[in-house]
């Protein structure tokens, strides 16, 4: 009865003590590490832990494609494999590093692996006969070959194909014969796909259960075909402006499945049309209905009274409403979690009461741009939506701290709030420090926010991830230090335009071991000794915005070269770089995949050659300035393009900013 | 932990059955059939009617036994009163109900705050019995132990020896670094 594992070793290796656990129980206490570099620490610590955490490891995102054939045979137990930022990936390494292999591999992510093609795709499938899902979006250059290669994965329950823009009707019926069991699909912005191709794919894939096919441009025989899918639960149609009341009404007639539709921005679509959609489909749990209505009928209202039960999210951003029209479906659908208003006119103070009275179960709130409410509003929230935990206020100027102190009093669970535009000063960041749940905060273009503020919200805010104080040009080094003391798990922090900020701000900003992405533009004070400390203390750092920083030159970016090993994105527009430091820097940032540089003034056309060549086709997404393509080589621009790296070319002035 | 039990029904009317189990140093535990049922091992025991006369279990020290059936019957007791406040219609019963998950957090807390190789051997025990709560609960630990640390400050919890070379460990530093995130 015993079912010990194979045991380790005593002695040397790991010996007594944790020596006694078997590799499989080793991988149980691994697989509860959630953190990558609680595992990458783990690998170091002994041969033992190392064939433990190599013997269980369950997900790889590799970053580069020469490792990949052995490590994708070190690691046995591998199900998730994320390619998608595996620099200069293409046909012949992605099958050399397959060839031969038997790998249990079940989910593949390829998103914008635009150097594979269908013969990687083939080697990929062959070798993976337990494949379920594959990410294949953004391959703009996929197209019928690809699709007819994943088609041999008759086990594909998964498959996105957005914008893989070369895929017709013809490689979605390859996809629909060969992969019957197919359960959730994207065929999103693929625009060649027709009526044919979605009816055929219905009559196929039975087991559909979601489905999108925004932006296309089929028409109402798709909804006709879908109607047919028995299982279909999730229909999204974001966009298709071939479609109207008519398609909505024969949707309506199929079995009573559909949880989840969208149909924001479908031009020709009314009220009229989602009310016979929802006859048929009461069971419905969220509907989106953003930028598509113009108004909203009784009908529609007495139809939406009908999903009471069940739905929980309603979006209708950007349609005229009413203080009847809100009561109407604050009555009608109490049990509403999420509810968007972004952009709608006519939402006041009285609209908001009658809404909230009944729906106290409301957890998101979307306001934006909903200019005429005031204080008044926030009370009610806070006194009817105890639960509430996002809202989105951006552009309320008419909101201040009086309002917030009660939201923040009556709401603990509150975790994201978007200030933007509102006018805020400090006073309002007092009462928000109460929300030790607070993980998002959002206060661009609040100039009058402060050091203060800042030192209010490190006081409490601990788990602090999202900070933006775009513009809050009042925010100096000192507010920067305070709020590193506080909020030490900050990963997103967006300093555009503070430009009081100098070198000592930003030595602050490197105790901040969790900071994955900052930006930085138009900070006119910064040197290379604030990105030195920068780049040395934020470990984390995958991207960086340094646009319009003219005091950061070749000094600057040196101690980005030595120190932001694990940068993946950078941007030095109008930067003081000359060719000779642009050099050192792409040719040192290892990681580095995508890289804006506008303007940069100093570089000559050499020193652009020179720099782009020692990318060595790491980089997959590249600005510059149009002007340059006439006079690149043709080789180094081909070169580029054929490792999957994307140009932009923009036309921008050259004009000093604030 | 040995309890005197009966075997029959208690005055509830609800079985109160017990079953003995036997430690590999020969120590007998009674425990109620419930608690003991909590592992998937023993249930299967009883199930196919092996449980007469005792269950032996020949790799489980008395020790460690007596913390596991601790835990089985901790867990028990607390399932039991919670389906019990499920279906009383007394308020202050379903008021009370977060404050028992949190004593029983609590108790879960200071289990298993216990020295190394007692947990291991209680990770081991739980594997060994399917106690799958207490498994759970025993690998959750030693994570904890692990997380946010250095290799080095790993190796000195857990006194491991450092036994790679300096290429191999150049290597793995590299790897680390560059082929994967």
């Amino acid at each position: 009865m015993s079912r010990e594992g194979q045991r380790l070793g005593c002695g040397g290796a790991g010996g007594i003590g944790i020596g006694v656990l078997s590799l499989d129980m080793l991988g149980q206490v691994l697989d509860r590490l959630r953190e990558p570099r609680d595992h990458k620490a783990c690998r170091l610590v002994s041969h033992a832990l190392e064939r433990a955490e190599a013997a269980h490891r369950r997900a790889l995102r590799a970053l580069r494609r020469e490792p990949l054939p052995r490590l994708l045979r070190a690691f046995p137990a591998l199900e998730q494999l994320d390619l998608s930022a595996c620099a200069s990936l293409d046909d012949a390494s992605l099958a050399a590093a397959v060839a031969g292999a038997d790998l249990g591999i079940r989910r593949v992510c390829l998103a914008r692996a635009s150097g594979v093609g269908w013969r990687g795709l083939e080697a990929l499938v062959a070798a993976c006969p337990r494949l379920e899902a594959v990410d294949l979006s953004h391959c703009v250059g996929a197209g019928d070959r690809e699709a007819a290669a994943l088609a041999a994965a008759a086990g594909l329950r998964e498959l996105r194909l957005d914008k893989c823009l070369g895929v017709t009707d013809m490689g979605l019926a390859k996809v629909a014969v060969g992969c019957p069991r197919l359960e959730k699909l994207s065929v999103k912005w693929c625009r060649e796909i027709s009526d044919i191709g979605v009816d055929l794919l219905a009559k196929k894939c039975r087991e559909l259960r979601s489905l999108d096919i925004s932006y296309l441009q089929v028409g109402n025989g798709s909804l006709k075909s879908i109607s047919y899918l028995g299982k279909l639960e999730e229909l999204a149609m974001v966009a298709c402006s071939c479609i109207d009341d008519e398609g909505l009404e024969l949707l309506s007639k199929g079995s009573n499945s559909l949880q989840t539709v969208d149909v924001s921005r479908c031009d020709h679509v009314t009220s009229q049309g989602l009310a016979s959609l929802i006859h048929g489909h009461n069971f419905l749990q969220k509907l989106h209905a953003a930028d598509c209505l113009h108004e909203i009928g009784q009908c529609f209202l007495s139809k939406l009274a009908t999903l009471k039960e069940t739905l929980t999210v309603l979006k209708l951003d950007g349609l005229e409403v009413s203080v009847s029209l809100l009561e109407a479906i604050g009555e009608g659908c109490d049990n509403l979690v999420e509810i968007g208003l972004s952009k709608c006119s006519g939402v006041t103070d009285e609209g908001i009461s009658s809404l909230v009275a009944r729906c106290s179960h409301l957890r998101t709130i979307d306001l934006t741009c909903c200019n005429l409410i005031t204080n008044n509003a926030l009370d009610l929230i806070a006194d009817n939506c105890k639960m509430v935990e996002c809202l989105r206020l951006e552009s309320c100027s008419l909101i201040n701290e009086k309002g917030l102190d009660w939201i923040a009093t009556c709401c603990p669970n509150l975790k994201e709030i978007d200030l933007t535009d509102c006018g805020v000063n400090d006073a309002a960041l007092q009462p928000l420090a109460k929300c030790s749940e607070l993980l998002i905060l959002k206060l661009g273009l609040c100039s009058s926010i402060s050091d203060k503020g800042l030192a209010f919200i490190s006081s409490n805010c601990g788990k602090l991830v999202e900070l933006d104080l775009y513009r809050c040009n009042s925010v100096t080094d000192d507010g920067l230090a305070a709020l590193v003391n506080g909020c030490k798990k900050i990963k997103l922090l967006n300093l555009c335009y503070c430009n009081k900020i100098t070198d000592g701000g930003l030595i602050h900003l490197g105790s901040l071991e969790e900071l994955t992405n900052l930006e930085l533009r138009c900070l006119a004070r910064i040197t290379g000794i604030g990105i030195s400390s920068i780049a040395i203390g934020c470990k984390s750092l995958i991207e960086l915005d340094l646009k319009h920083c003219y005091s950061v030159d070749d000094a600057g970016l040196w101690a980005l070269a030595r120190y932001a090993l694990n940068l993946r994105q950078l941007t030095i527009s109008y930067c003081q770089v000359t060719g000779l430091g642009l050099c050192h820097l792409l040719s040192s940032l290892r990681s580095l995949q995508d890289i804006k540089m506008v303007h940069l003034s100093w570089v000559s056309i050499e020193g652009f050659e020179m720099a782009l060549r020692v990318t060595c086709g790491r980089l997959k997404k590249l600005k510059m300035l149009s002007g340059l393509k006439t006079v690149l080589s043709p080789e180094l621009l081909q070169m580029l393009q054929s490792c999957g790296c994307r140009i932009r070319w923009v036309n921008k002035p050259l004009v000093y900013k604030d | 932990m040995a309890s005197a039990g009966e075997s029959g029904d208690g005055a509830d009317g609800k079985g109160v059955t017990t079953i003995t189990i036997i430690s590999s140093d020969n120590e007998a535990f009674e425990v109620l059939e419930a608690a003991a049922s909590m592992s998937l091992t023993i249930r299967h025991l009883i199930e196919d009617g092996c449980a007469d006369g005792g269950i032996p279990l020949p790799n489980v020290t008395a020790g460690i036994l007596a913390k596991v059936l601790e835990y089985c019957s901790k867990h028990v007791a607390a399932v039991a009163a919670s389906s019990e406040a499920g279906s009383s219609s007394n308020a202050a019963d379903a008021a009370a109900a977060p404050e028992k998950e949190e004593d029983l957090a609590s108790f879960d807390k200071a289990f298993i705050d216990v020295e190394q190789d007692t947990l291991y051997d209680l990770l081991m025990a739980a594997n060994y019995l399917e106690v799958k709560g207490l498994l759970d609960l025993a690998c959750q630990k030693v994570a904890d132990m692990i997380k946010g640390k250095t290799p080095d400050a790993i190796r000195q919890t857990f006194k491991i020896k450092n036994d790679f070379s300096p290429e191999q460990e150049e290597k793995i530093r590299e790897e680390n670094q560059w082929a994967f995130e």
